[in-house]
């Protein structure tokens, strides 16, 4: 089959038209970022996997990739977690309950959970890298029975820049998990850890290496120093799933902004195994 | 031998038979250069363009296009995909070109398709115009295996008679089933004969002479040399002088990347979302929210379109990503040449294995 008959067989419609999704709550985490709790119009689930993303639209304004930060498994309603950095973001944090976006996706590979199950969960996450990672957390929580050991380790800069404290908090008390938050520069106030987020792992159990997953999810930075300690323990490389940082315009594969030598993030990624991220010199 | 043979004014009158119920677009003179342009008739035309200064990809992918408008309704917005399948005719495009538009098919339509330029394309009638010599000395086609098209197009023609354009004539061959039908209500030309016959042999014998190679490997191995190359202090020593302007990505016939941004009318009733021609070369191309920029140095940049055209896009779809039709060197304010990165490279690759 040629190009030009698939294309006749193909989709009609545009890949750029989004759904309505309605605003049902609104909850500030912190000084720079939101938590938006949302539904599609159509009132069905967004249908999405741990670590996907969706293209949230304002007419007018323009469109962001943002991560969903929520499990499949809550229900039919979504959260997104919206830093305030540019002017699309800075608009959303402008929703109250009740108001209208557009949604497109979800779109990328996500984590593919039940390659998971069965194995203990090693979650790192890095700064903002917490919100995809929720969704990740809270799919666990919801299906505990099928992994083994879970721990999730959480370094921010600031303690201002801690997010979802409420759920750190029931997470902590929960004996579900082993959850380890650490601050670069606390304050007066910060009676937890400090030091980047790889000084948690001295206080890590031991891993067995054959039935270990890692999920690392932070600033480009992080990654190599996360990585460096998980090998320490033995882990895969092709166990260690890293979630990437791209600006997509397109979300469908096609605008090129994404793209990480002959990969798209968007369809390819967002999550990269290790082993795959070694062979893309401009991942992080 | 199929297809048939035309003369000049046959040839002239089948493309206005394609006019009658297409917009015809093709090379138009303008100075010293040719464009792609909308034309009235066929007689308007210099078929004989040898490379027009943008591919006719425009016309398949505009520089700017509106995606979906949307309009105020009751306090919410309603938004509506624009899709333009007005018939059209692209006249005289050359083998390089063809394989260009080949690439962008394929990108397009790799799901979900993109119902924008599917429209557009399955509108699309594309009559090419094969290529007996090298159009400029930047040109390396003939390495890349896309001076000669054999898909891709409706109809083939190549001129025999190199001679006055008048009295010229031309083999046209049909590449699709529109095509066998457009010559079948055509009706005109004759069957070829033995004298077209040998004149067809004797000039595929000329074009073979005619192309020299310029690249200094075999178009098989740029993608392993290039892969070998990627630490090459070659990028950084070229990129110094790179303004990273992207006149490279705009003449480019394989460069699809793009931006979409919002416009919205001055009362903020309603708006339209556009899509706009991007490069990779531009400083901000990825750039993320925070700040954080993926390729903030100009090597990075030269090193990823470079790798693109000779390998990555070919990677993903199977196609060569750079056609070697010698735009990119042409347009380049500070003369890089990427038939010279890929022979530099190369060459560097061909060290490192002794």
């Amino acid at each position: 089959m040629t190009v030009i008959e698939s294309m006749e067989a193909g989709v009609r419609t545009s890949p750029y038209v989004s759904t309505p999704a309605r605003v049902l709550d609104v909850e500030k985490l912190t000084d720079l970022e939101t938590l938006f709790v949302l539904e599609m119009g159509h009132g069905r689930a967004l249908d999405h996997r741990p670590g996907q993303f969706v293209q949230a639209w304002m007419p007018g304004i323009g469109e962001s990739p943002i991560s969903i930060c929520s499990s499949p498994t809550r229900g039919r309603a979504f959260e997104l977690c919206v830093r305030r950095v540019g002017e699309v973001t800075s608009h959303f944090h402008r929703f109250r309950p009740g108001d209208e976006l557009g949604v497109r996706g979800p779109y990328g590979n996500g984590f593919n959970m039940r390659s998971l199950e069965g194995h203990s969960v090693v979650v790192v996450a890095g700064g903002l890298g917490l919100a995809p990672a929720r969704s990740v957390i809270q799919y666990i929580i919801d299906r505990r029975d099928h992994f083994d050991q879970f721990h999730v380790l959480y370094g921010t800069k600031t303690p201002a820049d801690v997010l979802f404290r409420h759920d750190l908090s029931l997470w902590r008390h929960s004996a579900l998990m082993n959850v380890m938050v650490t601050v670069d520069r606390p304050d007066e106030q910060w009676r937890g850890r400090s030091g980047v987020v790889t000084k948690l792992f001295a206080d890590l159990p031991p891993l067995d290496p054959d039935r270990t997953s890692a999920v690392v999810i932070g600033p480009p930075v992080m990654f190599k120093f996360v990585v460096i300690e998980l090998m320490a323990r033995s882990l895969p490389a092709d166990r260690i799933f890293c979630s990437l940082e791209r600006r997509m315009k397109c979300g469908v594969g096609k605008c090129g902004h994404c793209q990480i030598n002959s990969e798209y993030v968007c369809t390819d990624g967002p999550v990269f195994t290790y082993e795959r991220m070694r062979s893309l010199p401009e991942a992080i | 031998m199929t297809g048939r043979i035309l003369s000049h004014a046959e040839l002239i009158e089948l493309i206005d038979l394609l006019g009658a119920s297409r917009r015809l677009i093709g090379p138009v003179r303008r100075g010293d250069h040719y464009f792609y342009e909308p034309v009235a008739g066929a007689a308007r035309l210099a078929l004989d363009a040898p490379q027009c200064v943008y591919s006719p990809k425009s016309f398949l992918f505009p520089p700017e296009e509106t995606l979906l408008t949307f309009e105020k309704e009751s306090g919410r917005f309603v938004a509506q995909p624009v899709l333009h399948d007005a018939p059209i005719a692209l006249i005289a495009v050359r083998p390089c070109d063809i394989h260009g538009i080949r690439l962008l098919d394929h990108v397009f339509a790799a799901p979900p398709g993109d119902a924008h330029y599917e429209a557009r394309r399955r509108q699309t009638f594309i009559l090419g115009m094969d290529c007996a010599e090298p159009c400029r000395a930047e040109a390396f086609c003939a390495d890349m295996s896309a001076n000669t098209a054999h898909l891709g197009f409706d109809l083939m023609v190549a001129r025999l008679a190199e001679k006055l354009e008048a009295r010229a004539t031309y083999a046209i061959e049909a590449g699709s089933e529109t095509g066998e039908n457009v010559l079948a209500e055509f009706g005109r030309g004759r069957a070829p004969g033995a004298v077209d016959e040998a004149a067809r042999a004797e000039r595929a014998a000329r074009k073979r002479q005619a192309f020299p190679k310029r690249l200094r490997c075999d178009v098989d191995e740029l993608p392993m040399a290039l892969q070998r190359g990627f630490a090459s202090k070659t990028w950084a020593q070229t990129a110094q002088r790179c303004y990273s302007c992207g006149s490279c990505n705009l003449v480019c016939p394989t460069c699809y990347c793009f931006n979409i941004r919002d416009d919205i009318s001055l009362d903020g009733n309603c708006g339209s979302r556009v899509r706009e021609w991007d490069g990779c070369q531009l400083r901000d191309f990825a750039l993320v929210a925070g700040g954080h920029n993926f390729r903030s140095d100009p090597a990075q940049r030269l090193r990823h379109r470079v790798m693109r055209k000779g390998r990555w896009i070919q990677d993903r779809t199977g196609l060569p990503g750079c056609v070697g039709c010698g735009r990119c060197d042409g347009a380049c304010t500070a003369k890089i040449s990427i038939r010279e990165m890929f022979n530099a490279l190369a060459e560097e690759a061909g060290h490192d294995g002794d």
